[in-house]
């Protein structure tokens, strides 16, 4: 292994979940999220001696973003035509929790699907900016190299994401009352 | 009805606040209710995302096939590096265009700020645009505005408005950077807020015209002042109202 792929290992990978993460939120497909993490690692790789300066998860997470950008533009080009929102069932984790199990366990579940769900259900500005604020926990100014908006905008998106999650919230939270009585 | 600090107290919550404006922020919250509210929320959504949200890891199959296109990379590499002969060959193959595409977008958009000037007029734009922080003297008459710098800063600069050119003065505000008390003209484009800083600055080159976290800045002289316009707003937008000041200011320096 020479110093550059050394280098790369330490400073780039470390931060692997998190792309794949950010590419899961972004495209919801999880074969989508294995490409596009793919092609991002590969372009980081030949652009890291480029990287100066010691923000590498931002700039990950921007390659990551335009990988994601670059495909969509790929797949409306070939008039592939995506799957409704609801469709995430072909996501292994959702299905596996169809299945009844200790009840626990399964309300467990249910409420981790429910926020899933939730934010899944959110414009991708908003679930962006919210993986990122919340998940991934960057300031700012990192949200904003990655999202390539002002601040000024990071912040009344970053609003408007917690207003709209919180009101779908309260709808289920409303709609669950109702159902059981 | 929204409290017109929700947006500052969004910022305290995610601690992208200063101590002092923090400050501000907690005794605001004692008395708002509604921003007491919000905090509350702010807190309940995080808590419900950062352990509910199903938290997930690159599964180990993506990044063993990772690994091994790093790997083929490498030994791509060093077969150019030999074919080629002189390692420094090998050296610029490494660099794909899209990549180097993607990193310099990056540093770009949003590089460490490394000028102080850059960084002080930035913070001071971002800062102008929360909640009551844009303006000292609301006014669209410049024979308002101007007398009032003189009070309040230590330079007199070019007060115009440019409504008919669809750049309308709403008002001026005071601001404390490169070691002096600058004057900032406050106007209106569209949706958009445009502040023009102003300071004395005899010496030293003035920065490129730049974007910086996405605001454009664009920079000037007349006479002994420096002017900087920062704004969200297009590039020709900026450089439109700069040219309107800058020949202003020529006229009023031959007077």
């Amino acid at each position: 292994m020479d110093d550059k792929r050394r280098r790369f290992e330490a400073l780039v990978m470390p931060h692997l979940d998190a792309a794949y993460r950010f590419a899961r939120w972004l495209s919801r497909s999880p074969a989508d999220a294995d490409d596009i993490v793919q092609d991002a690692i590969l372009r980081a790789y030949r652009g890291f001696d480029a990287l100066r300066g010691s923000d590498v998860k931002a700039w990950l997470l921007t390659i990551v973003k335009n990988c994601h950008l670059t495909a969509l533009k790929q797949q409306q080009r070939r008039g592939f035509v995506p799957l409704p929102e609801e469709h995430d069932a072909e996501d292994g984790e959702a299905m596996i929790a169809t299945t009844p199990g200790p009840e626990s366990a399964s309300i467990r579940q249910d409420e981790a699907r429910t926020v899933d769900r939730l934010l899944s259900g959110l414009a991708e500005e908003h679930r962006e900016v919210l993986v990122l604020r919340e998940i991934e926990e960057m300031d700012y100014r990192e949200i904003a190299a990655v999202t390539n908006v002002p601040i000024g905008t990071v912040m009344s998106r970053l609003a408007r994401a917690r207003t709209a999650l919180k009101a779908r919230w309260l709808k289920e939270a409303e709609g669950k009352t109702h159902a059981v009585r | 009805m929204q409290c017109a600090e929700s947006l500052r107290v969004q910022a305290y919550f995610d601690g992208e606040l200063d101590a002092l404006a923090a400050a501000d922020i907690e005794r605001h919250s004692e008395s708002c209710s509604e921003c007491r509210a919000l905090l509350e929320d702010l807190k309940r959504v995080r808590t419900a995302l950062r352990e509910e949200l199903t938290y997930r890891s690159a599964p180990p199959a993506l990044r063993a096939r990772i690994s091994r296109s790093l790997d083929s990379l490498d030994k791509e590499k060093m077969a150019a590096r030999r074919r080629a002969g002189p390692f420094w060959r090998g050296a610029f193959s490494g660099i794909g265009g899209t990549a180097l595409a993607a990193g310099l977008a990056f540093f770009l958009l949003a590089p460490r700020l490394t000028s102080p000037l850059l960084d002080d007029l930035v913070s001071a734009h971002v800062r102008s645009l929360m909640p009551d922080h844009l303006i000292d003297v609301v006014s669209t008459d410049k024979h308002t505005v101007k007398p009032w710098f003189a009070g309040h800063t230590d330079v007199s600069p070019v007060v115009a408005d440019f409504d008919n050119q669809g750049y309308r003065l709403i008002g001026g505000r005071a601001d404390y950077f490169d070691h002096q008390r600058a004057a900032v003209v406050v106007y209106q484009h569209g949706s958009h807020v445009i502040n023009v800083f102003s300071w004395a600055s005899d010496r030293g080159a003035l920065p490129q015209d730049t974007t910086r976290n996405g605001y454009h800045m664009a920079f000037w002289r007349s006479g002994n002042l420096a002017y900087c316009a920062v704004s969200d707003t297009g590039w020709d937008e900026l450089q439109g109202l700069a040219r309107l000041l800058r020949d202003l200011g020529a006229h009023d320096n031959r007077q």
